[in-house]
């Protein structure tokens, strides 16, 4: 128990890092939100290992904290929304043999971002609704591209069907 | 190793996302009006041909020669600022810092 719980608490740092690299790197001006999302690399290493729950604490961990180093409450309140949908969509599709973690990583690129501003529609008004065909197209490039990544990390890191 | 699946995956997403763009710029035309919300509240709303600056608690909002643009902001940022001009029906420029929207209708 102690074991996984430094585990996850080391897992929600790595995330920490990788969303502060990125918050360094911005990728495009014009249209907000747009990242990498490496985090997710860390939550599809714990949903391909069928830790559910882990991925679950991990990700949470990691917004709350990233949220009090940088964030306000409101970008507490999107990440959030797109974590929890892409987690649910990845979930769904976890067992589908013929999906690859850089398909599920693009799947849950997208739906994120479809989260993200579901929010932002909420919180900001519709106005915010003609960013959506961009975040789609970009959720699902940076969610493949995070998936290769995720897969080389999953060749590389050896846990023997745990951590 | 790419299977089946993915390629749906991907398929899936390019055709929704240019569809969506499509329908985005389809029927596109200049606008008229320019609405400006702070914390969900309307504070501006005038023609797009009136040139004025609009002075908000965070953001100062420009409008002349028929576009709006965000001239200066107070956030770390300044995405709004970067957004550039918005003319066109639909367009919009958003602050999240400071919860403002500048819609061009």
């Amino acid at each position: 128990m102690a074991k996984k719980i430094s585990t996850y608490a080391l897992l929600a740092c790595v995330c920490l890092i990788f969303g502060y690299i990125e918050s360094l790197v911005p990728l495009t001006a014009a249209i907000p939100g747009i990242k990498l999302g490496l985090s997710n690399s860390v939550a599809l290493l714990l949903l391909t290992k069928r830790d559910i729950k882990g991925a679950l604490a991990v990700n949470i961990t990691r917004i709350l904290l990233s949220a009090l180093l940088f964030g306000s409450p409101f970008s507490l309140v999107f990440s959030l929304s797109g974590a929890l949908g892409s987690m649910a969509a990845m979930l769904l599709f976890l067992k589908v043999k013929s999906v690859s973690v850089v398909g599920l990583s693009a799947l849950g690129g997208t739906v994120h971002n479809i989260f993200q501003l579901l929010a932002a529609f909420f919180v900001l008004g519709s106005a915010v609704k003609y960013y959506l065909p961009f975040l789609i197209l970009a959720g699902g490039i940076s969610g493949a591209l995070t998936g290769i990544i995720s897969e080389l990390i999953l060749k590389k890191v050896k846990t023997n069907g745990k951590f | 190793m790419l299977k089946k699946g993915d390629y749906i995956i991907f398929l899936s997403i390019a055709f929704l996302g240019v569809a969506l763009l499509f329908f985005n710029f389809f029927g596109k035309q200049t606008g008229k009006t320019v609405i400006i919300t702070e914390k969900g509240e309307t504070v501006y709303e005038g023609s797009l041909s009136d040139d004025k600056t609009v002075t908000l608690s965070g953001n100062t909002v420009v409008i002349e020669n028929g576009c709006a643009y965000i001239e200066s902001a107070n956030c770390k940022n300044q995405v709004c600022v970067n957004t550039g001009e918005i003319s066109e029906k639909g367009e919009t420029i958003v602050c999240t810092p400071n919860r403002v929207v500048v819609e061009v209708e």
